[in-house]
């Protein structure tokens, strides 16, 4: 079994199991129907025979067909129960938000007190006082739904009331009532959507609970729960009577219950790890693996529908214990190149290349466990690389469980350790603590940490001290710098940062417009870049001897959108020595002294 | 404007420690800081995004950049959509236009975007609520460095024009240095030091001061 099918086994099961029940919704009644209600004296309560499987009736029906008449009616009425106690609750779990301050904190109140009310007292007194029968029944269970969807929906619209886009859209006066339905609804959709499904397979389960007490469907009527009430009392004679209608409810809320939890996993993921895109084509020329160098990277191409194409024919090596920086301006490309290396270019993007080797071995021959140990990537956003329902140890030790088979004891053991390696304090109990208890500084050592959990061969660092400041940036760089040289990890820093490039960094590839247009040594950046464009960032970078009287020399124009670069120079608009030829000829990139090369017809 | 004496506690702990500090009409006043500081905190309380005690007065119209680019855009709403929510819709060519956009950006989603095209949607947004005090946080530490230029040159533009006034957050002294007039360097929840900008950067009075011009990247010379 692949590990693919192993870990979504039980959604498939699940989503078969719910599709065979809508299925018998639709067909059950037109088939069976006639079957169902047909009295025949002859037959009355009976066991199993080959012409009642699953016996009869004291009125002598045939009890298979009313199970499978009776999903239908049972399927409807969970629904409509789910559908009351989702509107109920959302609308309670919402109120908080948009209320003033004190029937907020009332709307609050009463919905943690009804979540710590038991769900079946709740559904029973709501069913009791409505009256008896499905109307009640299917009230009763929504009434026990709707506190645990205000809880949620209080929960994440909490969470998404905290958020900076809200804080922006509150500081331009938009009305709270516009706020909720723009911003907050929106992004809580999808959380709530799953938890309906689950809810279902919950509300199936508790009608029947309230038919087999009587208090559901009442005949003529009946449901699966209403059939179970009724073949109870026979089950110590004839048990079957009474397993099928019982083995149908419990297999319709397993289905439910294993698919809501499986979309929820899947969407969990899908924001953290992304799927690897399958193996690309390898264009021809690929040529002897460079002994060198742990990265080699060859023509590497990404393409996205619509002739957008980000990075185009880049080309870097990076050596053993060397920090390489990829420098260049938002949109350049940077963040793809890495996403390539990691084989974690999102879809519908294609990748394309004459070489990129890792180790000597093409990526795309590695397993996702060698990439997983010798590659360890680091984001700009440490939060997106962690789980925020798992605690930082578990989620480190898990790498080492996945990748490398080790036992949960000693993986955690090397938990502790790596975070004590990576600088954070109080190991032990960090381990313990969710992302959102640790700083962004911890977070991002945490980061770091997980990459070390095996030993990477090659580290990919993009923009890791963006959203941190100067100092915990300092210790970050340090760190890695400290990393590198004890593990002698090849590593490529990734950073629009060309000041920070230059202080960190042995070697530097500045890109512009999805191409290499000039490398060198990172000690020749001051006075020693050719490139137009290189120069240009060099001199937009204030220090302290700036003159604050005239503008900071910026480089006039953006650059051009992946989809429209031209045949030449893509930087040729921007470009004080632009001539004819830069508008109509790419330049390749050409050595230009020691350790440097570069793209541009002027530099001679 | 003023700040007077305003703190933030989170429970036991204390971010802002009774800071006051005078942002004066029309002018930038430049705040330097370590993590932790309590810098984005200051900002959020003047803000009125945190419970804070003290005062802030004479602020109308606040309006705040946030420093981290993938937090501050709602992930459900085009670029255009965002920007008309404070401008309007006849704004958002004119505002994306400001901050170097394209205008077919408009139509775009924020997880279309890269990073730092992201930030400059937020400083548009902002921009679009015509503010009379702008708090950036950090707006260029996520920006290239041709970028940032640009966006800094475009906030000493708008202060000369339009007498913008700016609470500027940065890590950056060098940065700082270039747009405000007055720098104040925070430590440990409190400021301790604040003075004319060429004062502080030329003869820091606080060792700490002294640390953060150590911190200053540099390439030349
Ligand atoms: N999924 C996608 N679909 C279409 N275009 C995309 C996609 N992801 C990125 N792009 C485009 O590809 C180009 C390069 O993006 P990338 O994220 O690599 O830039 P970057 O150099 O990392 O920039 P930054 O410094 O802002 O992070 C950008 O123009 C971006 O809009
Ligand atoms: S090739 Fe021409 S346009 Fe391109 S950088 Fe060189 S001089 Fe400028
Ligand atoms: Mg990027």
């Amino acid at each position: 079994m692949t590990g693919w099918s192993r870990r979504n086994a039980p959604g498939v099961a699940g989503a078969v199991i719910v599709a065979a029940m809508a299925v018998l919704a639709v067909v059950g009644p037109p088939i069976w129907g006639d079957e169902a209600v047909r009295i025949d004296a002859a037959a009355i309560l009976q066991g199993a025979s080959p012409g009642h499987p699953l016996g009869t009736d004291n009125l002598g029906r045939d009890l298979l067909a009313r199970v499978l008449v009776a999903g239908r009616y049972s399927l409807l009425l969970a629904l409509a129960a789910t559908a009351i106690g989702a509107v109920a609750g959302i609308v309670l779990g919402t109120l908080p938000s948009v209320l003033p301050r004190r029937a907020a904190r009332l709307a609050t109140g009463t919905v943690n007190a009804l979540v710590a009310f038991p769900g079946l007292l709740l559904a029973m007194f709501t069913a009791v006082v409505t009256g008896l029968g499905a109307r009640g029944a299917v009230l009763g269970i929504g009434a026990a739904i709707a506190p645990g969807f205000a809880r949620l929906t209080q929960t994440l619209a909490a969470t998404v009331a905290n958020a900076d886009y809200v804080s922006a859209a509150r500081m331009l006066g938009v009305p709270r009532r516009r706020i909720l339905t723009r911003h907050v609804l929106p992004n809580i959709a999808e959380p709530l959507i799953l938890n309906l499904t689950q809810a279902l397979g919950g509300a199936l389960l508790g009608l029947a609970g309230m038919s087999f007490l009587g208090l559901g469907v009442q005949p003529p009527d009946f449901d699966w729960g209403r059939l179970l009430f009724d073949g109870f009392p026979r089950i110590y004679v004839t048990p079957e009577v009474a397993l099928g209608p019982a083995a149908a409810v419990a297999l319709a809320g397993i289905g439910f219950n294993l698919l809501g939890d499986a979309l929820a996993r899947a969407a969990a993921r899908t924001s953290v790890v992304r799927e690897r895109t399958p193996a690309p084509p390898v264009a021809d020329g690929a040529g002897e693996p460079d002994p060198g160098a742990v990265l080699e990277v060859r023509d590497l191409t990404v393409t996205f529908p619509g002739g957008v194409t980000p990075v185009r024919q880049l080309s870097l090596t990076v050596a053993p214990g060397e920090i390489v920086g990829l420098v260049g301006e938002s949109g350049s490309g940077k963040s793809l190149t890495a996403a390539a290396i990691g084989g974690l270019v999102p879809y519908p993007g294609t990748v394309t290349y004459a070489a990129l080797r890792l180790g000597g071995r093409d990526v795309a021959t590695l397993s996702d466990k060698e990439l997983g140990t010798a590659l360890a990537m680091v984001f700009q956003d440490p939060l997106a690389a962690l789980n925020p329902a798992l605690k930082v140890g578990g989620q480190l030790a898990e790498v080492a469980i996945v990748h490398e088979g080790a036992d949960r004891a000693e993986a955690r053991r090397r938990a502790v350790d790596r975070l004590g390696h990576v600088h954070l304090p109080e190991p032990e109990r960090r381990a313990r603590q969710h992302p959102h208890e640790l700083s962004g500084g911890m977070r991002q050592r945490a980061v770091i940490a997980m990459g070390l959990m095996g030993t990477p061969r090659l580290i990919v660092a993009d923009e890791p001290t963006t959203a941190l400041d100067v100092t915990v940036q300092r210790q970050i760089l340090r760190l890695l710098r400290e990393v590198v040289e004890e593990t002698g990890a090849a590593t490529l820093f990734i950073s629009h940062d060309i000041a920070v490039v230059g202080e960190l960094c042995d070697r530097v590839v500045v890109m512009y417009a999805g191409r290499v247009v000039e490398e060198l040594p990172a000690g020749r950046l001051a006075d020693g870049a050719a490139h137009p464009y290189t120069k240009a960032l060099i001199a937009s970078l204030p220090d302290l001897d700036t003159d604050r009287s005239t503008p900071l020399a910026g480089i006039a124009g953006t650059q051009p959108a992946p989809g429209q670069i031209g045949l030449g120079c893509a930087f040729a608009p921007r470009c004080p020595l632009a001539t004819a030829r830069c508008e109509s000829e790419r330049p390749e990139l050409v050595a230009h002294g020691p350790g440097q090369r570069v793209a541009c017809w002027e530099v001679k | 404007m003023i700040i007077k004496n305003l703190s933030v506690r989170f429970g036991a702990f204390t971010a802002v420690d009774d800071v006051t500090l005078e942002i004066p009409d029309g002018g930038v006043v430049g705040l330097v800081g370590e993590s932790g500081s309590g810098k984005s905190s200051l900002a959020r309380a003047v803000c009125g995004l945190v419970p804070h005690t003290g005062s802030v007065e004479g602020a109308r119209r606040v309006q705040m950049v946030f420093q981290d680019p993938y937090a501050s855009l709602n992930p459900r709403m085009t670029v255009g959509r965002t920007i008309a929510e404070g401008a309007g819709p006849k704004e958002v060519e004119r505002l994306l236009g400001l901050v170097r956009l394209p205008a077919e950006l408009a139509g775009r989603y924020p997880r279309e975007l890269s990073g730092g095209q992201r930030q400059r949607v937020a400083i548009a947004r902002a921009l679009g609520g015509n503010p009379g005090l702008l708090v950036a946080d950090e707006i260029t530490s996520s920006l290239d460095v041709s970028v940032q230029g640009a966006v800094l040159n475009l906030v000493r533009g708008l202060r000369d024009e339009l007498g913008l006034t700016m609470l500027f957050i940065s890590h950056n002294l060098a940065v700082v240095r270039y747009v405000a007039d007055v720098v104040a360097v925070m430590h440990h929840g409190r400021l301790v030091e604040v003075g004319p900008t060429e004062q502080v950067v030329g003869e820091p009075a606080h060792e700490y001061t002294r640390a953060l011009l150590a911190a200053v990247p540099r390439l030349r010379g």
